[in-house]
């Protein structure tokens, strides 16, 4: 990774309002050893500024405007295989999740959001006594 | 209606590539209503040709700078790179898989002839961006009538 910016959670009521174009963007989800979930997003072309994301309700959404990659002016286009677009994706959060300790950061149009596990629900093993 | 010459590039397939981006075209496929994103390890691209250069975007989410390798010959540009998995760690359970990973490369037969010692690449937010001055004999000229 090249550089990555740290990007601040919001817990609101309201999420945000992605306008009808926006697409979901392709993720990655996986589970480390630890118990965290770890999503990875690609929002190409959205600037750390544009980035949302929001805990509500058990809901986890992902906003991100990358539509600053559109046509710049006085070029004509030869070939077009991409546009800008807008990101929008919503995901239910499983009770396991702490929600106080979630984080997320963007590099090189990945967003990166850790859940870590909550305490009380991590794995532990129970020792055996013997009698 | 872009000229069909078959020049004399190193590429024996950039006369259909050509035919097949001018097909595209005509099917519909512009920038209305291309919606392809993180295509996987195929990344798309963006061919945007004005009056002194060209400007070549390429969508690679996820590749840093050190992983990308750009290469000009005559008048085929290529980009090669390597998108790495999400999980840098061993023993972890994948629960959803959408984005690629791997090698991946891509030849673009650029519609003008440019001055390969002006080139400018600059990568931000998952998008490359490369700026290719046009060579002298390739800027439109205009010419007066005496």
């Amino acid at each position: 990774m090249t550089q990555s910016d740290d990007i601040k959670i919001k817990v609101t009521p309201s999420a945000p309002n992605p306008s009808e174009k926006a697409v979901a963007p392709l993720v990655d989800i996986y589970e480390r050893e630890d118990g965290a979930v770890v999503l990875t997003a690609e929002i190409p072309g959205a600037d750390k500024d544009k980035i949302d994301v929001r805990v509500d309700k058990g809901v986890l959404t992902i906003w991100a405007d990358g539509r600053s990659v559109d046509m710049p002016e006085n070029y004509a286009a030869t070939y077009v295989g991409f546009s800008g677009a807008e990101y929008f994706r919503a995901f239910a959060l499983s009770d396991e999740v702490d929600r106080d300790r979630i984080q997320a950061k963007v590099a090189d149009g990945l967003l990166i959001v850790t859940l870590p596990r909550a305490q009380a629900v991590q794995t532990r093993k129970i020792e055996i006594t013997a009698g | 209606m872009a000229v069909f010459r078959w020049p004399n590039s190193l590429d024996p397939w950039s006369g259909l590539r050509q035919m097949q981006r001018e097909l595209e075209r005509l099917m519909g496929r512009a920038a209305s209503d291309s919606r392809s994103i993180g295509g996987g390890i195929y990344p798309p691209v963006n061919v945007l040709n004005g009056s002194d250069d060209l400007i070549v975007q390429c969508e690679v989410a996820g590749v840093s700078k050190d992983d990308l390798d750009i290469s000009i010959t005559g008048d085929t540009l290529v980009i090669r790179g390597r998108k790495l998995p999400s999980a840098d760690e061993q023993n972890v359970r994948f629960q959803r898989r959408e984005r690629g990973s791997g090698d991946f490369s891509r030849t673009i037969v650029l519609p003008d002839k440019v001055d390969a010692d002006r080139v400018e690449a600059n990568l931000k937010d998952g998008i490359l961006t490369i700026r290719l001055s046009k060579s002298e004999a390739a800027k439109p000229r205009q010419i007066r009538v005496s």
